[in-house]
């Protein structure tokens, strides 16, 4: 998608305000036309040339009034401008979160969250503004051409000599700004490198602290800062020498005139009010052609930006960015008060319209008669990471209806690479999953409630009230919620948080413990019913007794349900139905644990190894 | 009040430009010199144009006109050159400046303790080291040029006026203290929801930052409908504000609109009177009406520049509020530690992160060498009582004592080398593997690490690096399973040199097979060293020679681990046996 179409597709999201703001932004760069006729008038009236008979107090007055009317009409432009800019800049961001939430989970985001948030503050920030400017270059476009007409029937010699470099400039101009793309690419780059460091500091500043590298890590930084004022630096003095030349010309301009205007002046065929008026449309000239500059760079700029914001999407067309969704609101009318009145009702649409309900809305009590999980077969999967080379190969699997499925292995051997390249959070590189025989095509889209849900290893929890937290915008029926708690054994931890399940965990509220975490996204997983459950190690932060509940727990609770499970606990291994050991990414062994104790080395030392009793 | 809370907003500015800007004294020495240099110019065009005029009124000969002309051109394309000029040495001065209070600010965060760590997400500290520190940074870069110059240029121009009429120059006077003042005050209402608009917007890229980091666990559990909803109810929230911010500006602006008008019109008056009375040229009258449009730039400049202190000061505060947040944990006088392994005391301490205590009366005494196990639920303090080793935190009453020292009397940095923490997050930082264990320490050498990393059984790992130690890790771990990720951070300990080791389930994602190919390296690791093992799984605590059992951050039994075996009574031996069980049910 080309620059001109990416801004194109945006101005088109929300055609009535673009118009609206347009037509309002075109009346406040046509207003100076009348002061400066005023001030024509005003010198003439001195001089004995004066063309209506206004006295200066009439002058005076006009002058005022004008003003008021021009203040009214920015109000105006502001309210429509940061309206549309408003709905614009979040589309874009809408929908770059929507695709990366699609996105397979585990590799959803090209580089690190702290470089995605800088695309989406500072991208999206670049394109809302060039597309905000183009507004302002046909505003100013259209005084451009009323004031030419003025001054042309004033007198057209002066006038084409005056405007004629000012075409050349900007001609001049837009091919220089070719190069500035370069400048501006290398200085978001390094921005970008900034805000990634920032991120990464903060994130992992108990490491820091408990290393006592706080000097040296902030030494780098300083590094990288430096890094960005040089690149800045550059595509300042580009930007900035540009500038000049487009503002210089209206000087140039101004002395073209004094050359040209000496005898003219004499002769009287000039007047001193027309001078006036030249040199005053000429200083607005001045600003049309250095906004026009101004343009120029952003959409050069928004070039850049649109880049980066399509590689964000990883592979997917750039035209993803720009479609036209809802942004929670109903219909297409907009208006900001309106937006806030049926704030609830539009909360349902939207999410009818944004994503799987994962509750038995009809449509999925259908599908779940008859995708009931009888069998789940799964060969050849393979997925290597393209860092290293490693991960999955060849995985043969078979889950029956209600069975509960181990997956263990030394550290690195690849099950939580198993388990997420099952369940599409990584695109698998080949292989076959059958669900009931029929051949899954999008694991990422179709491994989710009702069919399957998921705990991960490291589990993220976020700001939020816990039930929120665990429910994730699911409905509570018949007393899920609690079921799950139960099952869980958080019903012991809820009782120490003061507000229940309504604490606010995170960072501006209550911190888990890592055992807490883990339960939480226990729960999360439990509370939505599943044809099948995946978890990645579960209890790994868990103590004893706790761990002990759970397994108990879980297996009365289930009902049903098929389990795959990543772990290496003998409480775990013991109930299994069958056993896979994984080892550098192959299958080695299978089959329950006597079997297993009996046949595979590594299996038992696994077994003996874990002390949970021992 | 208004006024006390302006003086103090005007020292922190001088605070902040004192501590910043003005060691940078031969640049602004220069850039001084540059802007008089272009106010200079900028000042003498319009005198030029006025004798233009006033000659071509009269009948003196045409020639000088070509000159003046010519002189004009050749003024403006000098200033031209010398504004380009000023603004790159200003910016860089800006980056500069700006820079230092980055790291500075960078370095005092990481300074600061867990408390504040935990209540503040990551999205948030950006917005804060970059996002406010970028809108300090347009102030710093344009306080000079901008709000400097334009004040001379202001003052020039008052002056000539004066030099013209008496009546004119008091006319203008007034006008440009009126216009100051007028926009002065209009600024005073659009403040407060330009910093609401930046407290949301942190709001809401720090809700986008976690949700870039939960994709795993929103994906598999089919709640992206959720998040996205959650995002269209921050949408909500924000444009209100976003309008009420932009309409703050709007009056900036129109507010010059009318004043300028009204300076217009005042002008056009005088002038129009005082040429009436035969006192003053046409070209004089032009030349008045040219400075009046000529003083729009600085005020407008001085508009603009009030905007971006605006965002400043929004900014300035918080920055402050970061900047004057004391951690709790301060250095020591700089008492050493004794090298080898260190006793550890823990005498009658009480710690609470709020009025209940997680930690009661914990009386604790281990001698150099020996191990500690130290056992209880979820929640039952053991990890406080490591934090409290490393003070993360200081307890509320008692102390802790290594090797006989009050750590409360050593430096962080000596007591940080010398206790060291692995826990069960293991935090990898993007940069290379050398990065991720030295922490960019450069004075390790690479084949003390990849020793370290052999004895640890990361031998074959380390080989299938495509780079050796430069090859780079992602973020967050990436490719690497977390059991690697977890000797990775082993490999970190032991690459210091530790007198005590505090494991806080520092094996809890190893499988049993990884745990074993440890067990020798933790021997070594142990060796002449004392160490505390914090673990809810009973194998782990094997090799102590002590237990301690917490519960509700009480010790509810404490002694040596064989005699407690032996003791069918004691919780340790019912532990066991609960383990037992698990394994029979």
């Amino acid at each position: 998608m080309s620059t001109f179409s990416y801004m194109w597709r945006l101005i088109r999201y929300r055609p009535g305000w673009y118009v609206f703001n347009a037509l309002v932004w075109t009346a406040i760069y046509l207003m100076p036309i009348v002061p400066g006729l005023i001030t024509k008038e005003f010198f003439d009236s001195l001089t004995g040339h004066a063309a209506t008979g206004l006295g200066t107090w009439a002058l005076v007055a006009l002058l005022v009034g004008f003003a008021l009317a021009r203040s009214a009409t920015v109000y105006l432009g502001f309210i429509t401008d940061v309206n549309f800019r408003f709905r614009m800049g979040m589309l874009l961001r809408r929908n770059v979160l929507e695709h990366i939430l699609k996105r397979p989970g585990a590799r959803a985001i090209p580089g690190s969250p702290g470089e995605a948030i800088s695309h989406f503050r500072d991208d999206v920030d670049q394109s809302e503004e060039a597309v905000s400017w183009s507004v302002d270059v046909f505003g100013m476009t259209c005084f451009a051409v009323v004031s030419c007409f003025i001054l042309l029937r004033i007198d057209a010699e002066m006038t084409t000599l005056v405007f004629l470099p000012l075409v050349i400039v900007i001609v001049a101009a837009q091919l220089a700004t070719t190069r500035l793309q370069k400048y501006r690419a290398a200085s978001r780059e390094s921005t970008a490198k900034v805000t990634e460091a920032i991120s990464e500091m903060f994130g992992s500043v108990q490491a820091i602290q408990v290393a006592g590298a706080e000097r040296r890590v902030t030494e780098r930084f300083r590094k990288l800062n430096d890094d960005r004022r040089k690149s800045m630096l550059k595509d300042k003095l580009m930007t900035e020498a540009l500038d000049s030349v487009f503002s210089n010309t209206v000087n140039l301009g101004t002395g073209l005139i004094l050359l040209l205007a000496g005898h003219k002046m004499r002769g009287g065929e000039f007047t001193v009010g027309d001078f006036s008026l030249f040199v005053y449309y000429l200083t607005f000239v001045t600003q049309f052609i250095s906004n026009f500059g101004k343009f120029l760079t952003y959409f050069k700029q928004m070039a850049v930006a649109k880049e980066r914001l399509t590689d964000l999407l990883q592979g997917a067309p750039a035209q993803v960015l720009t479609e036209a969704n809802t942004l929670g609101e109903k219909g297409r009318e907009p208006g900001a008060a309106r937006l806030r009145a049926n704030a609830s009702d539009r909360t349902e649409q939207a999410s009818a319209v944004a994503g799987h309900r994962m509750n038995k809305g009809p449509a999925v009590i259908g599908m779940a008669a008859e995708e009931r999980l009888e069998q789940l077969d799964v060969s050849g999967l393979t997925y290597r990471y393209p860092e290293t080379g490693r991960g999955v190969e060849d995985i043969r699997l078979h889950l029956r209806r209600g069975s509960f499925t181990v997956v263990t292995g030394p550290v690195g051997s690849g099950k939580t690479t198993l388990v997420r390249t099952l369940l599409g959070l990584l695109p698998q590189d080949s292989g076959t999953v059958l669900w009931n025989g029929r051949e899954v095509d999008d694991a990422g889209n179709f491994f989710v409630p009702p069919r399957s849900a998921y705990s991960a290893q490291v589990p993220r929890l976020y700001s939020d009230t816990l039930r929120e937290n665990i429910l994730l915008g699911l409905e509570d029926r018949g007393g899920q919620l609690e079921r799950a708690l139960h099952t869980a054994v958080l019903e012991e931890d809820l009782r120490h948080f003061r507000d229940g399940l309504d604490t606010v965990i995170g960072p501006r509220g209550v911190k888990l413990s890592g055992g807490q975490a883990q339960r939480t996204a226990a729960a999360r997983m439990l509370v939505r019913d599943a044809e099948l459950y995946v978890f990645d190690d579960l209890s790994s932060a868990l103590d004893v007794e706790t761990e002990q509940k759970l397994w108990e727990r879980l297996f009365a609770d289930r009902g049903d349900a098929t389990c795959l499970v990543v772990s290496h606990r003998k409480a775990a291994l013991a109930r299994a139905d069958h056993i896979l050991v994984l080892k550098d990414g192959r299958i080695e062994a299978e089959g329950t644990a006597e079997q297993l104790l009996e046949r595979n080395e590594s299996f038992r030392r696994l077994w003996s190894g874990d002390e949970s009793g021992s | 009040m208004g006024k006390t809370a302006k003086t103090k907003s005007i020292g922190h500015y001088y605070e902040m430009l004192s501590r910043y800007l003005l060691p940078q004294r031969s640049a602004l020495i220069g850039l001084t010199a540059l802007l008089f240099g272009s106010i200079g110019l900028q000042l003498i065009n319009p005198q030029i144009i006025r004798y233009f005029i006033d000659t071509a009124q009269s009948d003196r000969s045409l020639e000088p006109l070509y000159y003046a002309a010519l002189l004009f051109i050749g003024f403006s394309l000098i200033q031209q050159v010398v504004s380009v000029i000023a603004t790159y040495v200003s910016e860089n001065l800006a980056w500069r400046t700006t820079n230092r209070l980055r790291g500075d600010l960078a370095e005092h965060g990481l300074k600061l303790d867990m408390s504040f760590h935990k209540s503040n997400t990551t999205g948030s500290i950006i917005e804060r080291v970059d996002g406010d520190v970028n809108a300090l940074a347009n102030f710093f870069s344009s306080f000079i040029i901008h709000l400097g110059g334009n004040l001379l240029l202001m003052a020039g121009i008052v002056v000539l006026l004066f030099r013209e009429n008496v009546l004119i120059g008091a006319g203008m006077l007034l006008f440009v203290i009126g216009a100051v003042f007028v926009i002065q005050w209009i600024r005073k209402y659009a403040l407060p929801v330009w910093t609401k608009w930046r407290q949301v917007n942190a709001e809401f890229y720090g809700f986008i930052g976690e949700h870039l980091e939960g994709t795993e666990d929103t994906r598999a559990n089919g709640a992206t409908g959720f998040v996205m909803n959650r995002f269209y109810g921050l949408l909500r929230r924000m444009l209100p504000i976003r309008t009420k911010a932009f309409l703050g500006f709007a009056s900036m602006w129109v507010t010059t609109i009318i004043v300028f008008a009204l300076g217009n019109a005042m002008a056009f008056a005088i002038s129009a009177y005082l040429w009436k009375q035969g006192s003053i040229t046409i070209g004089t009258v032009y030349l008045i009406f040219y400075y009046t449009e000529l003083l729009a730039k600085p005020i407008e400049k001085i508009r603009t520049q009030i905007e971006d202190l605006q965002k400043a000061d929004a900014s300035l505060v918080r920055i402050r509020e970061l900047l004057g947040m004391r951690p709790k944990i301060q250095d020591g006088p700089g008492a050493e530690l004794p090298s080898g392994p260190l006793a550890v005391e823990f005498d009658d301490v009480t710690f609470g992160y709020d009025d209940e205590p997680t930690l009661d009366g914990i009386r604790l005494r281990l001698v150099p060498g020996e191990v500690l196990g130290l056992l209880g639920r979820t929640g039952s303090g053991k990890t406080t009582l490591a934090r409290l080793l490393l003070r993360f935190y200081d307890p509320r009453e008692g102390s802790v004592r290594l090797g006989g020292v009050d750590i409360r009397e050593c430096k962080l940095g000596e007591l940080r080398t010398k206790v060291a923490l692995v826990t069960q997050n293991i935090e990898i930082i993007q940069g290379s593997v050398r990065d991720n264990l030295t922490f960019y320490d450069e004075s390790v050498p690479d084949e003390r690490m990849i020793g370290v990393l052999r004895e640890l059984g990361l031998g074959d790992w380390y080989d299938s690096l495509p780079q050796g130690l430069d090859t780079p890790l992602a973020s967050g771990g990436g490719s690497l399973s977390a059991g690697e990720g977890q000797l990775l951070a082993f490999a970190r300990v032991f690459l210091t040199d530790p007198g005590l080791v505090i494991l806080d389930e520092a094996s809890s994602r190893l499988d049993p097979l990884t745990e074993h190919r440890l067990e020798r390296a933790v021997d070594k690791l142990l060796k002449d060293r004392s160490c505390i093992m914090i673990a809810h799984r009973l194998a782990t605590v094997e090799r102590a020679d002590k237990i301690v059992i917490l519960e509700r951050g009480r010790i509810v039994e404490n002694g040596p681990r064989k005699a407690l075996a032996a003791d069918p009574d004691s919780r340790f031996s019912r532990m066991l046996a609960a383990g037992l069980e698990e394994v029979l049910a």
